[in-house]
């Protein structure tokens, strides 16, 4: 832990980064805060817990704010894909972002059934193997196929339309966001219109999820919503052989969908 | 509540009536929707089929003031079948033989013919409650929003106690409060006849004990009611009036007469964030802070000790309530308002409240604490009557039921029931303002079944004006099979057609004083059917 | 460049959630679940998720108004609390602690009901305190 302070109060006081985005202990409880040059005592109070808030997804409001700015952030390996994405859709300039790396734990990775537990580079715990885990998948898809959606619509059923898993998403970015156009979803009503709210959502997430699970996290009415927008990002790497937040430099297939700059990618043309 | 929101996820079965959970308190449905995939059984009664209805295991619509009536009948079957906890009766309460003579003539057939529930599911329902090891009972304004409100509530107290299903973790009788700090207002004596903590202001012992606190001769008549200051305005006997943060114009029932009574009396100060219609008709304005820009506590419905920090500086000139209060006080000559900060108020409040007595900033900062908490080493209550009831034995009282105040007629031949959306907040004062809440509904409709609608040659859409012997309002349609025929929904967040312009505030429930907001007779015209 | 979150409840229903008002150089400029919350555990519904949004609506109240002529104008702190005292003083002389009444708020805090309820009981002498939320 003296390594990451070190690391962090480094950074700060060479100018190489105006701020870092981390963890504080408030009372007992850990929350958000950008440390500073100006208070680089409150680096003491800096934690590492095992739960998450969404620092890509606050780091974006920073940004916005403080665009020339060069900004560190504490990132897990979701983060630092998240950082991937933000890059490849422009929403940050790599440049201007000093990922500060911790690595996640064995339990925390199995709680996620995350295939990366790690980011690019580690400031912060042991490296962990990934886990491939699809066995929530592998529950749904072993019903049969009008089991499956009865019980997807079951589950989007509950929804009571809170928005958290748009909220928290460091991929929902977008400025005008189709959940809210009435022309598609008709406003007003909890549950929202099912299952056209999270289809939609879950077609977005195609080609940029990067399995978080944040969304899943927030959501009062429990719907498994990690599963199914890993699911989508299976069909993706099936498909297209994509991956999102590995390289910076390789396109979403889909990137047409949202973007005016549409452009075949080659991996289409090739089968 | 007796129990705390987080046992609510451990019961086997959640009895819900009179609240849409899923709307009014969205984290508390959060629970329950754990719960019932945890395994228990979720049963609705509520005259709408609500978020919550759809997705319980069991819905049955009630005829609108018919709770006493399925109660007893509940209360009948368990009876009859033996399924009531002998041994709970004995030991922990008294007035049994009472209540067993009182719900003998509620029989399934008479039940099903007052509360339309039909026999078969009253009596699944009566299992179902009676016999689950933890059944807990959440009830909302659906129940007490009627001048048997008392009834309602002794009733579902009657039933609990009936089944042993209350003094254990995930049972109990749980009622869930409306606004975010009603619990903790009515804690701190925001009611006529007690003092801070449930004492009464007619017993001389703690009169004397709060004369020597506050340094002065305290008044040993119980006040009155909203209800009865506005009408004590009406008749001349109320001059002055201080409104702290609410917004009576929208909020109470009749509220044309309220209106009046807001511009007769002869000095109104209002304090609140924003000019409402309220504070329009004030002779002073006092411009108070949001939750952003002040520190305190509230009381969480489940009796849960909550800090508000400041977040920001107050906007403006405006200052924090709590500030604006000690100059008041300061300016009219009292010493006892000289406070630095809401931590030495909660000192105060604390030393004089037994039930808050144990709980102090520090603690609750670190804490998770549920009054009672009696003293520095009480942890607190997360759940109540552990080992008996507060006044020793629990107190069965037999209740008959009683109709509505207000039956349709020729003339209004619809019943009316008012109640909130998941996307605005009370009065909309705040919500209102809001853009995300805004967007997505900002206009008031009117719920109506399908044969009403077609009878009435409208659809999804058209406009309607519905008027009760008190007022009339413009409202658009909205066509669903989710509420009975004969019956008619709308919501009360929208002041230009405020629902309570035609809610029934002569009727008022005699022991709580609450108005029957939830039934009156209503008519609908058509103005314009077409689809919008 | 300042940017902290401030731990605090949402103001809108009895729940209690626990919010984090995110304060990115002095202005509220978003809300979060807190996530280690006992009831809501890095859950919120929609009004929570939007708590903020009010702070700087428009019609925010930001002075102290006082009627003269039939219409309400600014007033400063001074003027205003020395009339509001004034007058419920001259109102409980000639007419008697009982020709006064208050209307407390479930908006506002623990400490703030007890202090309204104090100036009723304790410097007026009248019980005439209730609230709104029987609704
Ligand atoms: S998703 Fe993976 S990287 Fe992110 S917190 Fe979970 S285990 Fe760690
Ligand atoms: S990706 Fe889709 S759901 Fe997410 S913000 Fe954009 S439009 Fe909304
Ligand atoms: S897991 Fe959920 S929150 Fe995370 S990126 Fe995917 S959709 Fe967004
Ligand atoms: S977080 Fe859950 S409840 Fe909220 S909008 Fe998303 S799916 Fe619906
Ligand atoms: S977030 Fe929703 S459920 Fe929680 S306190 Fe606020 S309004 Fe109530």
């Amino acid at each position: 832990m003296d390594k990451l302070k070190n690391h962090v109060k480094e950074l700060l006081e060479s100018g190489e980064i105006a701020g870092f985005l981390g963890l504080i202990d408030d009372g007992g409880h850990p929350v958000p805060y950008l440390f500073t040059k100006e208070h680089l005592d409150r680096l003491d109070a800096m934690v590492v817990p095992d739960f998450r808030y969404p620092m890509t997804d606050i780091l974006l409001r920073i940004v916005r704010k403080y665009p020339e700015e060069t900004i560190g952030v504490m990132v897990r390996g979701c983060d630092d894909r998240a950082l991937v994405e933000l890059a490849k859709n422009q929403r940050i300039f790599p440049e201007l972002v000093r990922p500060v790396g911790i690595a996640c734990t064995k339990e925390m990775a199995e709680a996620c059934r995350c295939s990366q537990p790690y980011p690019r580079e580690i400031h912060y715990g042991e490296k962990v193997e990934g886990v491939n885990d699809r066995s929530d998948l592998a529950a749904v898809e072993s019903k049969p196929l009008d089991e499956r959606l009865d019980y997807w619509m079951g589950q989007f059923s509950k929804c009571i339309k809170c928005y958290g898993c748009r909220n928290i998403c460091s991929m929902c970015f977008c400025d005008q966001c189709t959940l809210e156009d009435e022309t598609l979803i008709m406003t007003g009503q909890s549950p929202p219109e099912i299952p056209i709210f999270h289809l939609i959502r879950a077609f977005h997430m195609a080609g940029r999820c990067i399995d978080c699970g944040l969304c899943e996290e927030a959501c009062p009415a429990h719907i498994p919503l990690r599963s199914l927008y890993r699911k989508v990002r299976e069909d993706m790497a099936d498909y297209f052989g994509y991956v999102t937040g590995m390289d910076e430099s390789e396109k979403d297939p889909l990137e047409f969908l949202g973007s005016e700059g549409y452009e075949v990618p080659s991996k289409i043309d090739e089968t | 509540m007796t129990n705390s929101v987080p046992e609510l996820e451990d019961a086997d079965c959640i009895l819900i009536t009179g609240s849409n959970t899923t709307s009014s308190h969205p984290l508390i449905a959060s629970r329950i929707m754990k719960a019932k995939e945890k395994g228990a059984k979720v049963i609705v009664i509520d005259p709408r089929r609500t978020h919550i209805a759809s997705l319980a295991d069991i819905h049955v619509k009630q005829n609108l003031g018919s709770d006493v009536a399925w109660i007893n009948g509940l209360m009948h079957i368990i009876l009859k079948e033996g399924w009531q906890n002998q041994s709970f009766i004995d030991e922990r309460t008294e007035g049994f033989e009472e209540v067993k003579k009182a719900v003998e003539g509620y029989t399934p057939e008479k039940v099903e013919e007052i509360t339309g529930i039909p026999k078969e599911t009253l009596r699944e329902i009566a299992e179902i409650y009676a016999k689950s090891g933890a059944s807990s009972i959440v009830y909302c304004m659906g129940i007490t929003q009627h001048i048997t409100g008392t009834d309602n509530v002794k009733s579902l107290a009657n039933l609990a106690m009936l089944t042993g299903q209350i003094g254990r973790p995930s049972t109990g009788v749980n009622p869930l409060r409306g606004q975010n700090n009603v619990q903790g207002s009515t804690d701190m004596a925001a009611i006529p006849n007690k003092y801070p903590g449930y004492q009464d202001v007619t017993n001389e012992e703690i009169r004397k004990k709060f004369e020597k606190a506050w340094g002065g001769p305290l008044s040993p008549n119980v006040g009155l009611t909203v209800v009865e200051m506005i009408n004590a305005i009406e008749e001349g006997k109320l001059k002055g009036l201080y409104i702290l943060g609410e917004n009576p114009l929208v909020s109470d029932p009749d509220s044309t007469h309220v209106e009046k009574a807001l511009e007769d009396v002869e000095f109104l100060v209002v304090q609140d964030i924003f000019l409402t219609e309220t504070a329009k008709k004030a002779d002073v304005v006092l411009p108070g802070a949001s939750f952003a820009e002040k520190d305190g506590t509230y009381t969480g419905t489940d009796r849960r000790f909550q800090k508000i920090r400041k977040a920001i500086e107050p906007l403006g000139e405006a200052k924090p309530d709590w500030e604006i209060l000690c100059m008041v006080g300061k300016a009219m000559g009292s010493k006892g308002f000289d406070f630095p900060s809401p931590k030495e108020v909660f000192d105060e409040l604390a030393e004089l409240t037994p039930i808050y007595h144990g709980a102090d900033y520090d603690r609750i900062e670190k804490e998770v604490i549920h009054w009672p908490c009696k003293d520095k080493d009480d942890p607190g209550s997360p759940y109540l009557h552990k080992d008996g009831f507060a006044r020793g034995k629990g107190l069965f009282t037999p209740i008959e039921f009683k109709p509505p105040a207000e039956l349709p007629d020729e003339e209004y031949p619809f019943q009316l029931t008012t109640g909130r959306l998941p996307f605005h907040y009370h009065t909309g004062t705040m919500t209102r303002v809001s853009p995300s809440l805004t967007h997505e509904v900002n206009e008031a409709y009117i719920e109506l079944h399908p044969e009403d609608a077609k009878a009435l040659d409208v659809k999804s859409g058209g406009r309607v004006r519905v008027s009760s012997r008190r007022g009339s309002i413009e409202v658009r349609v909205l066509v669903t099979t989710g509420i009975n025929k004969g019956v008619a929904f709308i919501p009360f967040h929208f002041a230009e057609a405020a629902a309570n312009r035609l809610t029934n505030a002569a009727a008022l429930d005699p022991i709580a004083k609450i108005p029957e907001y939830k039934v009156c007779a209503i008519k609908i015209e058509k103005i314009d059917g077409r689809e919008a | 460049m300042e940017y902290q979150t401030v731990r605090t409840t949402c103001t809108y229903c009895g729940t209690g959630c626990g919010v984090l008002l995110e304060v990115l150089d002095g202005e509220v400029v978003g809300t979060l679940p807190q996530k280690d919350h006992p009831i809501n555990e890095g859950k919120l519904c929609i009004k929570g998720w939007s708590a903020h949004e009010f702070i700087y609506a428009d019609g925010r109240l930001t002075k102290p108004l006082i009627r003269k002529d039939g219409k309400l104008v600014e007033a400063s702190w001074e003027e205003a609390v020395g009339l509001v005292a004034k007058k419920l003083l001259e109102l409980k002389e000639k007419h008697g602690p009982d020709s006064l009444g208050c209307f407390s708020s479930a908006k506002c805090t623990n400490e703030e009901n007890y202090l309204l309820q104090k100036i009723f009981r304790a410097v007026i002498g009248t019980n005439n305190v209730d609230h709104c939320a029987r609704l």
